[in-house]
């Protein structure tokens, strides 16, 4: 199973002087599985999703993301992964298509292609009117919809969602939760982070962190029935507060 | 290839919207020519001369009035004797005092050296050294323009020969110039080379941008290479811009070839390029990234012979020069626009400073794979 897993974590550490923000995480997420990483501020998803990004070496242990070892084959791993990072960190003084063209162009695309890809990109996300717009001057939903699209733009097969709809409104968030949907459709795996509990509901499995370390990881009914939680927001603060 | 053609069209598309930057870079050079040039300038005016005629000739009279008609030189009161001239000076009713001693004409006729009294304010040590020579190079051209009057004819060669000199000498306001412009051309080169690139760069660190490139298969060397590019040829039309600007202003030739000053700038870029980036890479914020690149700019400015010559400096101080890259720019500006000097001249500056960009810039590559497998802040 571990071989063919698409994300795969064991012993994962990261330290930050004294400080041990992410502990021996060991995880298993299969081909074109939602997984919902969830955990309190500060319990350390970012720094996780930043090791298997490959761009935060890890103190200890060992990972692998779409067949690729981290830290070692990172060429390849790039080329398979996308990222979506918690900060909005696009380029805010280009166009929405001119975004599109940077973040596919540097993974080698050509200009037909580029074009393709935005025509079927653009369209999907509810951006073709935006085109020529400055991503500065987008509502924030449109500028998270645009960074999925970006991180999209090369077709990874792992796709690391980190908060993807913070401070988004609910009827963006559900449009944001069908592209989502689409992607798994499609095979690709998406590992995602939020703190909105309904959304943890949509993922196939869920674990929850704890200052750095995972206390529980099964399907969001798995863990009702284990917790004795009516929702995942009982099931959360239940494990959290624990 | 692809990627990096891709990354380069981003940047340039950012800095076309960026109108503000746009405005700095390509106003600087002009704004600081015009102000530093004229605001450097150490230039000989106003220079208040009190004379003193003991010798009464036409020879003398000729001096005199070569003083007058100088626009250096303001002619101040005439004195009766040596106590009364004496007593101009350290009044401070004039600069400069000068006494034509009697047979001063008779003696220059003669063939003989002919003596005249310079008595300086040595209060004011530049205008006291610079005001001396040049009042003394009136003297001698005047008394050879006379001497040579007297004889009958000149031959042109030598004549010739006496324009030039005397054009050069004297005319120290050119001089200044000259020696400011091509200085001025090195700080703004280095500048928007050196500080815009690492600003540039840590401005995607501060915006979060900077781990969005590093996801993407973008190796550091073409992203370093992405960033410097824009900014490197920014300072190469600067640099244009600076050197038509100073020809058509201030008279500044350009006595050597243009291929040989860019081959030079080029070289130059390379350091600098790579020093922004290197700051950027050990700077988390633009403050941070600008702190560090002040920091190695006023060290290269002052040991550059920028402001003070290079052979006035104690041992350590030439030494550190040495290692210096914008002091070899410096020479290899100076030598291509005032002294026509070539490729065969300036292969030891050049070798250099190719030598020193190839480390700065590979360093800068280095610190960047470094800080990609870090993930920075
Ligand atoms: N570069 C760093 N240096 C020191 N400490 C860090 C660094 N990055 C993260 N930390 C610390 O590690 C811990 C985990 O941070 P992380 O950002 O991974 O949490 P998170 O689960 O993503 O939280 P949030 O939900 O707020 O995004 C925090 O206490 C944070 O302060
Ligand atoms: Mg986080």
């Amino acid at each position: 199973m571990s071989g063919e897993a698409a994300v795969f974590a064991r012993g994962l550490t990261r330290r930050f002087g004294d400080f041990t923000a992410v502990e021996s995480l060991d995880l298993e997420v299969a081909g074109g599985e939602i997984f919902g990483f969830l955990g309190a501020n500060g319990a350390g998803k970012t720094t996780a999703i930043r090791m298997l990004c490959g761009l935060l070496p890890p103190s200890g242990g060992e990972a692998r993301v779409a067949g690729c070892r981290v830290g070692r084959d990172t060429g390849a791993l790039k080329r398979r992964i996308g990222y979506m990072s918690q900060r909005f960190s696009l380029y805010e003084d280009l166009t929405v298509l001119e975004n599109l063209e940077f973040f596919g162009g540097v993974y080698g695309l050509g200009r037909a292609e580029l074009a393709a890809r935005a025509d079927e990109l653009l369209p999907r996300l509810g951006l073709d009117a935006e085109r020529g717009r400055l991503t500065g001057s987008l509502p924030l939903g449109y500028k998270q919809r645009l960074s999925l699209g970006c991180a999209l733009a090369h077709r990874p097969r792992v796709l690391f969602l980190d908060e993807p709809t913070g401070g988004v409104d609910p009827v963006a968030r559900r449009g944001f939760w069908d592209l989502i949907y689409e992607q798994a459709a499609d095979g690709v795996t998406v590992f995602v982070t939020t703190h909105y509990m309904d959304e943890a509901e949509y993922c196939g499995r869920v674990s929850i962190m704890v200052q750095g370390r995972v206390v529980a990881l099964d399907t969001p009914s798995g863990l009702k029935a284990r917790t004795g939680g009516v929702d995942m927001q009982d099931v959360f603060l239940r494990l959290v507060d624990a | 290839m692809r990627a990096l053609r891709c990354l380069v069209r981003k940047e340039f598309r950012q800095l076309r919207r960026d109108t503000a930057l746009l405005r700095v870079v390509f106003a600087l050079p002009i704004f600081q020519l015009l102000v530093l040039s004229y605001a450097l300038n150490n230039d000989l005016r106003n220079v208040r001369v009190a004379t003193l005629d003991e010798d009464r000739t036409a020879l003398s009279r000729t001096v005199l009035d070569a003083f007058a008609a100088s626009d250096v030189f303001v002619p101040g009161p005439a004195a009766r004797d040596g106590d009364e001239l004496e007593a101009l000076l350290r009044a401070g009713a004039c600069d400069l005092a000068v006494r034509v001693p009697a047979g001063f004409e008779r003696d220059a006729l003669a063939g003989r050296v002919p003596s005249l009294g310079l008595d300086v304010d040595g209060t004011n040590s530049s205008l006291a050294g610079r005001g001396a020579g040049y009042a003394g190079a009136i003297v001698m051209r005047e008394a050879e323009r006379f001497a040579a009057a007297q004889a009958g004819a000149v031959p042109p060669a030598s004549a010739s020969r006496v324009a030039t000199v005397v054009r050069f000498l004297y005319n120290p306001e050119l001089e200044s110039r000259l020696f400011m412009v091509p200085g001025v051309i090195v700080m703004l080169v280095t500048i928007v080379s050196a500080l815009a690139t690492g600003m540039a760069v840590v401005r995607e660190k501060e915006l979060g941008t900077l781990d969005q490139v590093l996801v993407t298969p973008l190796t550091p060397l073409q992203y370093a290479v992405g960033k410097a590019l824009p900014f490197g040829l920014i300072a190469l039309v600067d640099l244009a811009l600076a050197t038509a600007f100073a020809r058509l202003w201030f008279h500044v030739p350009m006595l050597g070839s243009p291929w040989v000053l860019l081959l030079g700038v080029s070289a130059y870029l390379l350091t600098t390029l790579g020093l922004g980036l290197l700051a950027s890479a050990v700077s988390n914020t633009q403050q941070q990234a600008m702190f560090t690149v002040w920091f190695f700019l006023v060290f290269a400015i002052m040991l550059s012979g920028f402001f003070f010559p290079v052979d006035n400096m104690p041992e350590w101080a030439r030494w550190l020069t040495r290692i210096n890259p914008m002091r070899y720019f410096m020479d290899i500006v100076r030598g291509v626009l005032l002294r026509g000097a070539g490729l065969a001249d300036l292969r030891g500056e050049l070798l250099t400073l190719l030598g020193m960009g190839v480390a700065a810039f590979g360093g800068a590559v280095l610190a960047f794979r470094r800080e990609g497998a870090a993930g920075g802040g």
